[in-house]
């Protein structure tokens, strides 16, 4: 046992005799009052508000993937793409994109009929606390298709095809804007110029809508509540039985399927729900920012979401919740601080403009001296007993040699 | 080099006998390709031939690419993530030199060639050696970590180098033409060809020719056959494996160098980007020909600038990329061993 | 697909042992060919209900191949596997864990990151009948099964004899994986368990406890067992009924004493460790 294991042991013995529960309080309590502590610690609190809004959507996404990268251990480099879905459900179901609909008058459900000014809403409206799980639907179910062709694929052929899905759903959206692959002429996503206005956000049993970006309060705490929704459930799933197949499968699939796992169904569950979050969360965001449009959906994008779940760990829902807000905050606030290097070292370029740059040196440098993330998922073993700190990689999903000699049967 | 699948045995070869019907259904990609264009070329013999003739010059710059993939995964399994930035700043570095230099389409023509020459051995060099130093950096130390962390750094170093090469060009640049390319030298069939069309063949075979003469005839090219075939073997048998990982690397780059140089002035316009889409596309046609196999990657190369040219012709521009991502997830999905891979699934 | 020839019509009387009625698996002209490779050819086998069969043969005969072919990893060439009357050829490996028939591995497939309990867990799956509804609800039928689950667990790590329950696996020494793999195999409650060679690397001692436990798993569970064995003593001692490949091909078969003093099983052991 290593002295660094034994010290850090030792050192947090005590915080780990406070139980589970009583740390989830404190958090959710924090988390509550957070907007308020920011009131009083901040002259200006409503840019670090809006950024931890934008983390709220970022957290849910994390989760999702974590779902398929962390448990099941399917590697997917397109997670972009149910964002992309996520949002455009909202632009079809809480905006003015189809103003013929209904003969003009549009479809109104729990949302306002008239604006302020007494003029009709055009185009379909959907109230957003039904709209979030129509998106969570639709996306789960385009998950489970958009994975189906890839359960017999191996580690990076499965990255490369997920890669080629994440691609391929912004460009079919770009490009819907009559008709889609030439069948019909509605027009889907308004092109480059995107989907814009959003509805804004109305609790379903008011007409009164709310009012950001001037009150950003309400949105966190909508925002907010559905990343502990999101939580509780991600949290049953993983002490679940499903939850231990997909850990089963991710270890070692031959004797997962040895042991009773349907492989496929198993797979496709995480795809699903792993979507379902990531069109769960894109309404929230594309709501928020009042946009849908193609040039938020990159392949950067989904390796940034995939990072937050490498470095909390794969699998720790906690250490994928911190670091997505560590990845989200560094993103917005962490190069800003960079520009007073520059100075010092006698360049002279925005730092701001090399962002990816270095979050790409970010990511080779984590890989290569630590792979296992920061909060690997085995902190939670330490409850149970007495363990060695020090992980291999292994749990990141290897073959074992002799998966090469089974064929490992998807049917 | 074997191609990448879950084979059965190590052995994995097929059964005996193979009915026509199966014949049939495991082709059923390329058949379709082959009637499609058949069809085109019915309904317009002219539009077709000429879709066909800038496919294969396009071609040329994806199947130097290709290899490159193609010849790292051979030897050691990995998806380069990186080389399509190895294209782009090979790119880059061509443009960067006529540009300093001063050369224009105005010069004399030895003074052309001669600056065309420099910039190919520049680039050359400069793509392979930051192949080999990415390989160094970002792979070495890896080796033997589970197929995600080196996937992870790969495109890590891909981000730095498109940022490298947003600092160094923020906007699109022009390249000099400096092989007047829209210029048409004959016409074959009623098609164009033009100045660029040959420049790229020219400056390809005799860079096929030296790369299959060198795997296939020099000492080095034994080593790394033999290290693709079976690296624990390979060193026992004295070969300095990390040595030959390096040198695929290097060859691999030159290629992607060459690439970059025939793009820049093939299409005019280079930026910081090219890089990724190239890469996605080379990487299909790698795969379409077989992950592994070299003449595969010309080939898959060949053939998907064909299917780009098509596309474009018939779907329009905005199509044709999720055309290409759609085929590669069709090879990926139903045909993971391309044209001239192994057979290694039991059927 | 494989070829399915009639099955062979082998006499009562020629049967080379007692059976009580059918056995449980019936195996008929199983082979397994890989390209150019016959690795199975043409095995007849039957594991009788209630009894503890072994499968030896020096190393390469093709016993783990055959094992595969029972279990699903592999789909069989030719041949026909009959389970308490249903055909089980070439089906999917988590269909034949449902319909009764578990195994462990040669080499060890644990799943390292999970405890022990948690591993047995997964062997239940196919026992277990909540849906994701009920996952994510935690209804009451879900809560009931999984507090059953848990405690089936600990008492499937009991019978094998392994005390640290909520040890990850990959933390457990050599012969406590071992029972662990045979406590999460029994977890699926199966009526045959495949056990692929379950002593390498134990001692005298704890080859003995694993031959007692075999018998307690026919008598307490009504269970057959059918055992690939290198350790002569262990399968000397605890097989009703002895089957012996070599090169693919069976070369004899029959009760300990007859497989012992066949001039062909030594013969075929010749040069290999016993």
């Amino acid at each position: 046992m290593s002295t660094a294991a034994a010290t850090w042991r030792s050192s947090t013995a005590s915080l780990r005799r406070v139980p589970d529960w009583a740390w989830a309080v404190f958090f959710v309590a924090l988390a509550i009052l957070y907007p308020y502590i920011l009131d009083q610690l901040m002259t200006a609190p409503d840019d670090l508000l809006d950024a931890s809004i934008q983390t709220l959507g970022y957290i849910i996404m994390a989760l999702g993937l974590n779902i398929v990268v962390g448990f099941a251990g399917l590697l997917d480099l397109g997670y972009v793409a149910f964002y992309a879905i996520g949002a455009f459900v909202i632009g079809w179901l809480g905006s003015q994109q189809f103003p013929n609909v209904n003969g003009g008058k549009g479809i109104h459900i729990l949302t306002p009929v008239e604006s302020a000014f007494g003029r009709a809403f055009p185009g379909i409206h959907i109230n957003y606390f039904i709209v979030i799980f129509i998106a969570a639907i639709f996306t789960a179910f385009w998950g489970a298709i958009l994975g189906a062709p890839t359960l017999r694929l191996r580690g990076d052929y499965l990255a490369i095809v997920t890669l080629a899905f994440g691609e391929i759903v912004p460009r079919v959206f770009e490009n819907a804007t009559s008709g889609i692959f030439g069948i019909g002429s509605t027009d889907f996503s308004n092109g480059r110029q995107g989907i814009t206005p959003i509805d804004k956000i109305n609790f379903p049993w008011t007409d009164k809508a709310f009012n950001y970006p001037l009150e950003l309060k309400p949105v966190y705490y909508v925002g907010l509540g559905m990343v502990l929704f999101v939580i509780f459930f991600n949290r049953r799933l993983r002490d679940s039985r499903l939850g231990r197949a997909w850990i089963a499968v991710r270890e070692d699939e031959v004797a997962a399927a040895a042991m009773g796992v349907n492989l496929v169904r198993t797979k496709l569950w995480a795809y699903a729900i792993g979507a379902a979050l990531g069109g769960f969360s894109g309404v929230f965001l594309a709501t928020y920012n009042n946009t849908v449009n193609v040039d938020q959906f990159e392949f950067g994008f989904s390796v940034f979401i995939l990072a937050m779940v490498i470095i909390g760990g794969m699998g720790n829902i906690w250490g994928v919740i911190l670091g997505a807000i560590a990845l989200s905050i560094f993103n917005r606030y962490g190069l800003k601080q960079l520009n007073g290097v520059p100075d010092t070292v006698g360049l002279d370029f925005d730092v701001t403009s090399i962002n990816f740059g270095i979050f790409g040196f970010f990511l080779l440098a984590m890989m290569v001296l630590r792979p296992e993330g920061f909060l690997p998922s085995s902190r939670r073993r330490l409850e149970l007993h007495e363990v060695e700190f020090d992980e291999s990689p292994d749990h990141l999903g290897t073959e074992t040699g002799d998966a090469q000699l089974y064929e490992v049967r998807h049917e | 080099m074997e191609a990448a699948s879950i084979p059965e045995t190590p052995s994995g070869a097929r059964q005996p006998s193979r009915s026509p019907l199966t014949v049939v259904s495991d082709n059923i990609l390329w058949i379709l390709l082959a009637v499609a264009l058949v069809v085109y070329f019915v309904q317009d013999p002219k539009q077709t031939l000429d879709d066909v003739k800038t496919g294969l010059s396009n071609g040329t710059i994806w199947a130097l690419i290709a290899l490159g993939y193609t010849l790292v995964y051979g030897i050691i399994e990995l998806i380069n993530f990186a080389h399509g930035e190895v294209f782009m700043i090979g790119s880059f570095v061509a443009v960067s030199l006529w540009q300093s230099l001063g050369v224009t389409a105005d010069n004399a023509i030895v003074g052309i060639v001669l600056a065309i020459l420099l910039a190919l051995v520049a680039s050359m060099l400069a793509s392979g050696v930051l192949n080999v130093m990415i390989e160094r950096v970002a792979y070495k130390p890896l080796r033997n970590a589970p197929k995600l962390a080196p996937l992870i750094t790969a495109i890590g170093m891909s981000f730095i180098l498109q940022n490298v090469g947003l600092l160094w060009r923020p906007t699109p640049d022009s390249s000099p033409d400096l092989i007047g390319s829209q210029k048409d030298y004959f016409t074959v069939f009623g098609v164009a060809i033009e100045h660029s069309d040959v420049f790229a063949f020219v400056v390809t075979v005799p860079l096929l020719i030296a790369l299959v003469w060198f795997v296939g005839q020099t000492r080095y090219g034994k080593a790394m056959r033999a290290t693709a075939q079976d690296p624990d073997a390979a060193r026992l048998m004295g070969i300095n494996v990390d040595r030959t990982i390096s040198l695929t690397f290097l060859l691999g780059g030159l290629l992607a160098g060459a690439a970059g140089v025939i793009y820049a002035l093939y299409n005019g316009t280079i930026q910081f980007n090219q890089g990724f889409t190239a890469g996605l596309i080379a990487f299909t046609a790698a795969v379409m020909g077989g992950i592994g196999n070299l003449k595969g990657a010309v080939v898959g190369g060949l053939i998907i600038g064909v299917i780009q040219s098509i596309s474009d012709t018939h779907f329009g521009q905005v199509w044709t990329p999720a055309v290409v991502f759609a085929i590669l997830i069709l090879i990926m999905v139903f045909k993971p061993q391309g044209l001239f891979g192994e057979e290694t699934r039991e059927g | 697909m494989s070829e399915q020839p009639p099955p062979a019509a082998v006499p009562e009387a020629e049967q080379p042992h007692r059976a009580d009625g059918t056995g449980v698996l019936d195996a008929r002209g199983v082979s397994k060919v890989f390209g150019g490779l016959v690795a199975v050819s043409d095995v007849d086998f039957i594991v009788p209900e209630k009894g503890i069969v072994s499968l030896i043969g020096p190393n390469g005969a093709g016993k783990t191949t055959f094992f595969n072919c029972l279990t699903g990893l592999y789909k069989p060439t030719t041949g026909r596997v009959m389970f308490l009357g249903s055909d089980l050829t070439g089906k999917r490996p988590d269909i034949i864990t449902t319909a009764g028939i578990a195994r462990t591995f040669q080499n060890i497939k644990l799943f390292r990151t999970m405890t022990a309990i948690e591993n047995v867990q997964v062997g239940m799956h196919s026992r277990l009948r909540s849906r994701v509804t009920g996952m994510l609800l935690r209804t009451p039928f879900n809560r009931r099964e999984e507090k059953e689950s848990y405690r089936r667990a600990r008492e499937q790590l009991d019978f094998v004899g392994l005390r640290r329950h909520g040890e990850l696996a990959m933390n457990l020494p050599y012969g406590d994986q071992r029972r662990l793999e045979i406590a999460r195999a029994l977890a699926s409650e199966p009526k045959l368990l495949l056990l692929d060679e379950p002593t390498a690397g134990m001692n005298a001692q704890e080859s003995e406890e694993l031959r007692r436990l075999m018998e307690r798993l026919r008598t307490e569970r009504g269970m057959s067992v059918l055992l690939i064995e290198h350790d002569m003593k262990v399968v000397m001692n605890v097989s009703d009924h002895i089957t012996v490949l070599d090169h693919g091909e069976k070369i004899a078969e029959g009760s300990p004493k007859e497989v012992r003093e066949n001039p062909r099983v030594v013969e075929a052991y010749l040069g290999s460790q016993a």
